[in-house]
């Protein structure tokens, strides 16, 4: 079959653009329509976090943990306490712990729906985004019932959290559940089975599973290609390892394993799975107790230094911390998945088209204030 | 209006042209989305199901040449600042900007070490509005919005500035 | 400065170097307290250069013989597979935080750790730098190994003035990235490296932030950086 070659083009996306997640270039060398090249260009969020986490003490680097991944706040803090509690070797109460399980679970649905409203808005479909944005609007209602904020919480300290659950939290909680179950269905029936959705992300950017590893990608991500690695299954923290839960891993339903399509529904079943967590952890919470027992008076780990990760919406986050026995930490390095998960696009998109390239960008689920950092 | 007055129909209405086109300008203003930051989801739950801003009259514009107001949601960067200001200067006027959040008003929590971070978005561009919050609640933003269309509706566009 | 607040920022210095942060942390004015913190910073770096100095030949008799026993930290463990297989690379003893390698032969001692089958680190989790005064720059890197479940944390140290290390994003590609941001922060050089250029800061940018040194530039392309505004503090 004849090929028609244009001639080669090098075009810009960004960093201003409505569908990029924030502010990224793309530099792509299109040769007709069909992608020869692609360059990501970050930096334009960098923020300085790693330089203000050697100049303030460890309990005021928890707002700026917030702020890197602003779409799934709770997760940064607990990453961020989960490593100073291990430095510090604290013991946390029963109660702090599954306050922190039900949080970050919360925060997994609230950030899989916004990722997925905006994905089938790139896509072209408004209602699932106007849907899923109401629901998740529910959950934010929720933190400010217990803290006060809706999108960064600096709730999670170091030994506890910053405010006890209220009074009727876990009835709301329940009824919360109770409604959004059978929403996941409707959302399955409007934008996952549709026929032009699924024509848009079936077959495309297939990430193979060696090609994943080797890039660091983890997460949905890496999940969708077929590896069942999950921190909360393999390497659990907290009290993750009470409770049952599967961890849905792609299968090339619609098309090729680890395409756009497999990533969009591992994050959608993952929310079914943190439904079920959520109903165990609600179920099992310990009544009365204090969370502000641990809170240590003086936060000041012993020299040494430690890298721990755990499970964000987005893939595994890493903390490196290394502390000289003061108060300030002397380096804290934030491994973000969403870096490693924006460095396959150069590897996975070459060969497609450009409507494809959003397409693709957006199952990767990317939040460039984690990247910049 | 003195002379004119109470002596027309009641589907009659008298005013000075001035103001007839700041509530024209004022009642819809289209807005480019510059989300750039955690301000930016709380610009996009604005505009969504809960806190509709289209019921204001305020449809997301995503080319600068087709807004009217730049809604400046997030930290702005050195890098990014050079880009801030092109932007700025392909909206046509009337323009208006709206610094969102209290990165855009004064560099925000990154005030103090953040070489890489501009302390404020009015060092580039002029700024019409500050709403502040880190970050702000759709109902603040919708405030800044509504006291934006009080400062439209207070301009006076066709009076000859003296010199 | 006047007289009484040198002394005084002389004795909080003095007690700072012993360890006692408190009354530094106590001090009301912020301007005090930081001039404080900016002279304990620099009379600690200055300590630790005359510590350096001092003959180390006394910790080593004093050190007990070497334990010939394997240890089932992955750190000591395969930190003796690596100096077994390549002579000569370990920069100091082995312990169970971390293994300490040389930046000579690292690019042969990185294939062979993913492609040896007992080990197979196959995914590079974080890699780093680290300012330790004193000259000094480190890298840092964790790998961790999906098949075995086992992880080792590998440094590498090097001089201001001859920075270069071996690039590993051939082997791991994820190490591309991570590279070009830690050349970015501390001014590393990896040789070999096929794209070496700055990652999150602008292409002109002047210096390494995250190096403990750092002075923060006066303007960029006309627009004053620093935090000082009229009116503030």
């Amino acid at each position: 079959m004849g090929v028609v070659h244009g001639e080669e083009m090098v075009l810009n996306i960004g960093p201003q653009h409505p569908s990029t997640h924030g502010v990224l270039r793309l530099r792509v060398k299109t040769d007709g329509e069909i992608i020869s090249e692609i360059t990501p260009v970050i930096g334009y969020l960098h923020r300085c976090f790693e330089k203000h986490c050697e100049n303030v003490t460890y309990d005021q680097v928890i707002p700026y943990t917030d702020r890197c991944d602003y779409l799934a706040a709770m997760a940064n803090n607990f990453g961020y306490v989960v490593a100073v509690e291990e430095l510090m070797e604290l013991k946390i109460p029963e109660k702090v712990e599954y306050i922190r399980v039900i949080m970050a679970e919360l925060q997994r649905i609230a950030s899989h729906l916004l990722a997925l409203g905006v994905y089938g808005l790139d896509i072209g479909a408004f209602t699932p985004f106007l849907f899923m944005l109401r629901d998740r609007e529910r959950i934010l209602d929720m933190f400010e019932l217990t803290c006060g904020a809706r999108l960064l919480y600096n709730y999670m300290w170091v030994g506890g959290v910053s405010h006890d659950l209220p009074k009727g939290f876990v009835e709301t909680a329940f009824q919360f559940l109770d409604y959004f179950e059978p929403q996941i269905d409707e959302y399955n029936k409007l934008l996952t089975h549709n026929k032009i959705f699924v024509e848009r992300t079936a077959d495309i950017g297939v990430l193979p599973a060696d090609v994943a590893i080797s890039y660091g990608v983890s997460g949905p991500n890496l999940r969708a290609s077929g590896v069942k690695w999950d921190l909360r299954r393999n390497a659990p923290y907290s009290i993750y390892d009470k409770f049952e839960f599967d961890v849905p891993v792609g299968d090339g339903a619609k098309g090729t394993l680890g395409d756009c399509w497999d990533r969009y529904y591992v994050r959608m079943l993952e929310v079914k799975e943190s439904v079920k967590i959520l109903r165990q952890a609600l179920a099992q919470i310990p009544k009365d107790g204090d969370v502000h027992q641990a809170l240590p008076k003086k936060i000041r780990p012993p020299k040494g230094s430690i890298y721990s990760r755990t499970e964000t919406p987005r893939g595994d986050l890493g903390f490196y911390i290394e502390s000289d026995g003061s108060p300030i930490p002397s380096r804290v390095k934030m491994r973000s998945p969403a870096f490693t998960a924006l460095s396959v696009l150069g590897e996975i998109a070459e060969g497609w088209m450009m409507s494809d390239v959003i397409s693709i960008l957006g199952s990767l689920d990317i939040v460039l204030g984690e990247i910049d950092r | 209006m003195g002379l004119l007055e109470n002596r027309f129909q009641d589907n009659v209405v008298v005013a000075k042209l001035d103001k007839l086109i700041g509530w024209a300008r004022s009642t819809s203003p289209w807005y480019f989305q510059f989300g750039l930051a955690c301000c930016a989801i709380e610009m996009m739950a604005t505009a969504a199901s809960r806190h509709d801003l289209e019921r204001l009259g305020m449809m997301p514009r995503s080319s600068p040449r087709q807004a009217d107001v730049m809604i400046v949601a997030g930290t702005v960067t050195m890098k990014m600042a050079l880009r801030v200001k092109k932007l700025y200067e392909q909206m046509a006027d009337p323009k208006y900007v709206i610094a969102m959040g209290s990165c855009a008003t004064s560099g925000g929590p990154y005030w103090q070490h953040g070489y890489h971070v501009l302390k404020g978005v009015d060092i580039v561009v002029p700024v019409d509005v500050y709403v502040p919050g880190c970050p702000p609640r759709p109902e603040a933003l919708i405030e800044g919005l509504l006291k934006l269309q009080e400062k439209i509706l207070e301009e006076r566009p066709l009076t000859r500035k003296m010199a | 400065m006047s007289a009484d607040q040198e002394k005084l920022i002389a004795e909080l210095v003095e007690k700072g170097l012993a360890g006692d942060m408190d009354p530094i942390n106590a001090i009301e004015d912020r301007v005090l307290r930081s001039k404080a913190k900016a002279a304990l910073a620099k009379a600690k770096r200055a300590a630790k250069v005359a510590a350096a100095s001092a003959p180390a030949d006394e910790k080593l008799a004093e050190e007990p013989p070497a334990d010939t026993t394997p240890s089932d930290n992955p750190n000591q463990k395969f930190g003796k597979m690596i100096e077994d297989k390549f002579p000569g690379s370990l920069g100091a003893d082995l312990n169970d935080t971390h293994i300490q390698l040389k930046p000579d032969n690292w690019f042969d001692i990185a294939t062979w750790l993913k492609s040896e089958p007992s080990l197979h680190f196959d995914s590079l989790q974080c890699q780093t730098g680290m300012d330790l005064g004193d000259n000094i720059l480190e890298a840092r890197y964790n790998f961790h190994s999906m098949t075995h479940d086992h992880k080792i944390e590998i440094r590498i140290a090097v001089t201001r003035d001859k920075p270069n290390i071996p690039s590993i994003e051939q082997i791991w590609r994820i190490g591309d990235w991570f590279e070009r941001e830690t050349y970015d922060m501390f001014g590393f050089h990896f040789d070999g490296h096929r794209d070496h250029r700055r990652m999150l800061l602008p292409e002109d940018w002047e210096g390494y932030p995250l190096r403990k040194d750092y002075e923060v530039q006066e303007t960029y392309h006309g627009i004053v950086v620093p935090k000082v505004k009229e009116g503030w503090e």
